[in-house]
């Protein structure tokens, strides 16, 4: 790494247009570079959302555990009557919305990332990305949690998952990736009109019905149904739920399209991003 | 760059909108195009738009410092924010050496909930520091901004000055190459103001380069070796400090008379619609100040007129002497009068008083009819800055004014360029004096006693 004394910045207009390439190879720079600094924010994030409550570091576990213990009532009360599965109803549902949960929380901490951080824009000189992306420390952390849950729940059902499941946390990453594209060109474009996040995460909840998280793809009526095996996130969300409950991929092409889309997604996020970031500042 | 510089800024320019509408259409726009892979051409303004900072190119060498001074809203703090890359400039160009930390404003990056001890490994990481590199400079810090007893309270709770004890102690200690300041110190009380001067003075000395945006003459003349002065975007003034700190005196004063007379002026319209039967409706009333006349005399005119050319004068040089002119139409017969003009400063009122009673002028009576005054200066004293006058007209035998006219001109008196005006600016008038000094005692001798 090169002595920072001697390291020579420079600021000017942008004119010239920048390829793509160029955008990620920014990014990854940037992001190395104040690695540092966005650890200390990750950290920040973790401790300060948790000081001042009663219950401290045991907010950690308590969230995910009245998720399931709403849905282990709703099954006893036989509420839940989702007919004939190869899974219990209840496993479904949490993983499903588990997934779902992941990917809302990605865009709406990504997009949020720079309007929250206001102050240190203007103020410092953090790249932005950096700053957008330290909202993804709470998302990892409940992520990790929900895995360590995961478990507990199939322990209550008495089954023992596939061994596939340790795949889990790295085949749901591509919804990850989705989320932080969307959530990028969000950011930026957020920070100019203030009602375009909103209405697209409204929207992007709409999406969750042509999904099949709380319900099975195999739907009688045909026109929804092919919606649904066009969706992308239908692969996202069903690969890894099918994986560590049964160990199979139901349709590998329709997820390898559905990942190398949400790298496309990550990639336009993150061109958008560079291609304005020098307006945000201004319009904080 | 050449090696000797850190800072090189070359005709920088940066735009806003000025309403919020405005920018907005503009940013979808320029966004729009953007992705679209056209072309932003940022250097023009559209409708709407202003520059806040124009044209802006200085250089500063390693181990120089640098003062901003201007009035509110001439652009520094955003010529501030473009160095340090916050708003990318949308003409011209920036380049800069180093490692840059800037105190743009106190308890910048300061989680409240976390404790001043966490915020210094936030604010050390903001500033490019290892989490290492802090553990070796967290006693140093916490001892140079003297929070020991409260460097583990949640920072929410402290004052602006331990915000910004802190916040200099972690830029200061952090050694960067170049040092952006925002005025922040004034919030810190006299001692701690005195600490971070001798450490400013000191980081100089080892190369830092530093650029103060300040109001206080004092901090640049004490800091800065050159100086900008801005006015609505521009550098006006490029030179040393002391021309710095000369031109944004005079354009304060300027700017003291301008709303002294935007506020009279309010005043006297508000006065007006309440009551309009204050001032007689068939006399003339002045256009300026405000005019009370209560019984037989208006004062009609009053002008301060430059010696040399008989002509109007609102602003005079130091020490230039001028002639007042001041014409009453008196309607009754006045016995004993006197005339009167009394001088305010910005802060001070009543502070020179000329009466024709004490210059000598008898006026036994005054019959009715128009009179002038001439009133000729033998010498003037008056620091530069903004003075207003009020004129009056009394008689002996009536304690009160006849006629009243309060701030019927100004006068700014700008600053000299052979002296220096720092040491006090409440002071208002100048004493000529010349200062000698002789030792008294030899220094051994003083060491011994």
């Amino acid at each position: 790494m090169p002595d920072p004394s001697s390291l020579v910045r420079s600021y000017s207009p942008r004119g010239t247009f920048q390829t793509p390439m160029r955008s990620i190879a920014m990014a990854r720079r940037e992001i190395y570079v104040s690695r540092h600094v966005i650890w200390q924010l990750f950290a920040r994030d973790f401790v300060a959302n948790l000081r001042q409550k009663i219950l401290g570091y045991l907010w950690v576990i308590i969230t995910p555990l009245l998720a399931i213990a709403s849905f282990v009532f709703l099954n006893y009360a036989g509420v839940l009557n989702p007919g004939e599965m190869s899974i219990p109803y209840p496993l479904f549902v949490f993983i499903g919305t588990s997934l779902w949960a992941l990917l809302m929380t990605t865009v709406t901490a990504v997009a949020n990332g720079l309007i929250g951080n206001s102050d240190l824009i203007i103020r410092t000189n953090i790249p932005k990305i950096g700053l957008s992306l330290t909202g993804l420390a709470n998302v990892l952390y409940n992520y990790i949690v929900g895995f360590l849950l995961l478990l507990i729940v199939f322990a209550f059902f008495r089954l023992v998952p596939s061994p596939w499941i340790l795949c889990y946390p790295i085949v749901s990453l591509p919804l990850i990736a989705l989320g932080v594209g969307v959530g990028l060109v969000l950011a930026v474009v957020g920070t100019v009109a203030r009602d375009v996040t909103p209405i697209a995460l409204s929207v992007l909840g709409l999406l969750m019905y042509v999904t099949p998280v709380v319900f099975n793809a195999d739907l009688s009526n045909p026109v929804l149904r092919r919606i649904i095996v066009a969706n992308p996130l239908t692969y996202l969300v069903d690969t890894p739920r099918s994986l560590a409950t049964l160990g199979v991929i139901p349709s590998p092409i329709g997820y390898l399209l559905s990942c190398m889309l949400s790298l496309v997604m990550l990639w336009i996020g993150i061109h958008a991003f560079y291609l304005v970031q020098d307006k945000v500042a201004e319009r904080l | 760059m050449r090696s000797d510089l850190s800072l090189v800024a070359q005709r920088v320019s940066k735009k806003f909108g000025l309403t919020l509408k405005q920018s907005l259409r503009y940013g979808l726009k320029d966004m729009a195009r953007t992705f679209l892979g056209a072309g932003v051409s940022t250097d023009q303004l559209r409708k709407g738009e202003f520059w806040a900072v124009q044209d802006v190119s200085f250089e500063l060498q390693r181990g120089e410092s640098l003062g901003i001074m201007g009035v509110n809203g001439s652009g520094k703090s955003t010529l501030l924010r473009m160095l340090n890359g916050v708003y990318a400039p949308d003409a011209g160009h920036i380049q800069i050496r180093g490692r840059v930390a800037a105190l743009i404003a106190a308890g910048a990056g300061f989680a409240p909930m976390l404790s001043g001890r966490e915020n210094v490994y936030i604010n050390g990481a903001l500033l490019g520091l290892t989490k290492r590199q802090v553990d070796t400079l967290i006693d140093e810090i916490i001892a140079f901004s003297e929070l020991e007893e409260f460097i583990d309270l949640p920072v929410r709770n402290y004052s602006s000055g331990m915000f910004v004890r802190l916040g200099f102690a972690i830029a200061a200690l952090s050694r960067p190459d170049v040092l952006l300041m925002d005025e922040v110190l004034a919030v810190g009380d006299l001692n701690f103001q005195k600490k971070c001067f001798d450490c400013i003075l000191s980081m100089k000395k080892q190369g830092t380069s530093i650029i103060l945006v300040s109001h206080s003459p004092g901090s640049i003349w004490a800091v800065c070796d050159r100086g900008l002065f801005m006015d609505h975007g521009h550098v006006v003034v490029d030179g040393t400090a002391e021309d710095i700190v000369r031109a944004y005196d005079d354009q304060n004063s300027r700017n003291a008379v301008e709303s002294n007379l935007r506020l009279s002026a309010a005043h006297t319209a508000t006065a007006r619609s309440d009551s309009p039967s204050v001032v007689n409706e068939s006399l003339a009333v002045p256009s300026r100040g405000e005019l009370q006349s209560i019984d037989g005399v208006i004062c009609r005119e009053f002008r301060i007129l430059s010696r040399q050319n008989g002509e109007e004068v609102g602003e005079i040089d130091f020490r230039e002497v001028v002639d007042l002119e001041l014409v009453i139409d008196v309607y009754q017969v006045i016995r004993n009068a006197s005339v009167r003009v009394v001088i305010d400063a910005a802060h001070y009122r009543n502070i020179l008083v000329l009466d024709s009673y004490e210059q000598g002028l008898m006026l036994d009576e005054l019959v009715p009819g128009r009179y002038s005054f001439k009133i000729s200066l033998h010498a003037n004293n008056l620091r530069p800055g903004a003075y207003t006058f009020n004129v009056t007209v009394i008689s002996k035998h009536i304690a009160a004014h006849l006629s009243l006219w309060l701030k019927c001109a100004t006068l700014v008196i700008r600053t000299p360029k052979e002296l220096f005006f720092y040491a006090e600016p409440l002071a208002v008038v100048h004493l000529p004096a010349t200062f000698t000094c002789q030792p008294q005692l030899a220094v051994e001798r003083s060491l011994h006693a």
